[in-house]
């Protein structure tokens, strides 16, 4: 029979599993002749999400900006620096390892950082582990990142909160 | 078709259908047809896919971190555009608009807040956004290049706050860029060449104002808006999103 064929065909008979595809439903639907699986319409199952989180996020930043207000210091002065001069905050964790060492702060650690991110997906190519938040086969993966999330988290704190005037170490409340 | 059926009075009579069905591209079918083509059929839309896998509903597997990121460009993108009717990327005038929009624009303060702190927000939410897909492994084949794609797109954003940072002409921005641009002063050989490039002269002034302006309303968020499509398209053609391999 050609239904039979067709079963067959789109969900083949495993040995190893005790059920199989019993008949393909007749019907207009995109599932129709088609194996089981587990997807949903995008509109409006995703698509009421998104906006939801939309909504979300617009009254979350709303919220925030009647309450607090952006910073404006003097006008820009060139003869007159701010001490310490800072970066912003994304990169204060780099102008950190600039005072330790320009060109290896500055330049080599950024350009590693980049390049290892790019290349990432080429080297290290083991599909298992996908898809699963922290799996066990990928500890050595997920050690290494967070070592460098928490190196870059730690020194933008250091540059953003405990340098003062000279770049040296002052404390908060100093 | 008779020819009554174009007569002026059937016309006005199937005015709002006709209108509808020019606009939306398409006639009626099946509930499940019509869903689907409200997605493919919609040129913003058809990025995503028709359906999606459960997996990628799930709010504990994202977290909504990449939605987040793109909600808060178009909040920017927003703000943004009515921030420009009141800017003049000029060193004698930056500074006194800001005081404009905080003493003489209604709502003004509050329309630069939103564009300062969305700007934060999306530095952080564009980095959580590839912690989540680093720890759960999503850059795996066959979603490489859409990993990389998301690297530039980190990048540009990182660029997009930079350039932004300036307009205010404050010492805040005066300083920050200033730090800034000496880092990269640090290259060996073209170190100085990439500032000067970067700042339209050897300090921060008027030209290095104006190239940050225009970088920043113009260049950047054309990259940006490029990327973040073959970004949301490459989600489809690659699958969708990650889940687990034996689903």
């Amino acid at each position: 029979m050609q239904q039979v064929a067709k079963r067959e065909e789109i969900f083949p008979r495993d040995p190893n599993k005790t059920y199989s595809l019993m008949a393909i439903v007749e019907g207009d639907s995109f599932q129709v002749e088609r194996g089981p699986d587990d997807t949903l319409q995008s509109w409006p199952h995703l698509m009421v999400r998104e906006l939801l989180l939309f909504l979300l996020v617009f009254i979350v930043i709303v919220g925030v900006s009647l309450v607090f207000n952006a910073p404006l210091e003097e006008p820009a002065n060139a003869l007159h620096s701010t001490n310490p001069a800072k970066a912003p905050w994304y990169f204060v964790g780099i102008q950190e390892l600039v005072s330790y060492s320009a060109f290896l702060g500055g330049i080599v650690a950024p350009a590693v950082i980049v390049l290892s991110l790019l290349f990432l997906p080429y080297l290290d190519r083991n599909p298992k582990g996908t898809g699963v938040w922290f799996s066990p086969d990928r500890k050595i993966a997920t050690l290494l990142f967070t070592v460098f999330v928490i190196a870059m988290i730690i020194l933008i704190l250091i540059g953003q909160f405990v340098r003062g005037p000279n770049w040296g170490l002052y404390w908060p409340w100093a | 078709m008779s020819e009554a059926a174009y007569s002026l009075k059937e016309s006005i009579r199937q005015l709002p259908r006709n209108i509808k069905e020019s606009v939306s591209r398409r006639g009626a079918g099946t509930p499940d047809q019509e869903r689907a083509a409200a997605i493919f059929g919609n040129i913003f839309l058809h990025l995503h896919p028709v359906r999606v896998h459960v997996n990628s509903l799930r709010l504990s597997y994202t977290f909504g971190l990449g939605l987040i990121s793109f909600f808060l460009f178009l909040i920017l993108v927003a703000s943004g555009v009515l921030l420009m009717f009141y800017y003049t990327p000029s060193t004698q005038l930056a500074y006194r608009n800001m005081k404009d929009l905080e003493y003489v624009v209604s709502y003004g303060v509050v329309l630069r807040n939103a564009h300062r702190w969305s700007a934060h927000a999306m530095v952080a939410f564009a980095f959580l956004h590839m912690c989540r897909v680093f720890y759960t492994g999503s850059y795996k084949a066959p979603r490489e290049f859409n990993w990389v794609i998301g690297v530039c797109l980190l990048l540009v954003t990182l660029l997009l706050s930079f350039t932004g940072y300036l307009l205010p002409w404050d010492q805040l921005a005066f300083w920050a860029i200033t730090v800034g641009s000496n880092i990269a002063a640090y290259m060996p050989w073209i170190g100085e060449k990439v500032r000067f490039l970067m700042l339209g002269g050897n300090e921060v002034g008027q030209m290095a104002l104006l190239r940050f302006y225009v970088l920043h309303v113009a260049l950047l968020p054309v990259i940006t808006v490029i990327l973040v499509a073959v970004h949301f398209w490459r989600i489809r053609k690659d699958g969708g999103l990650s889940r687990p391999l034996n689903d």
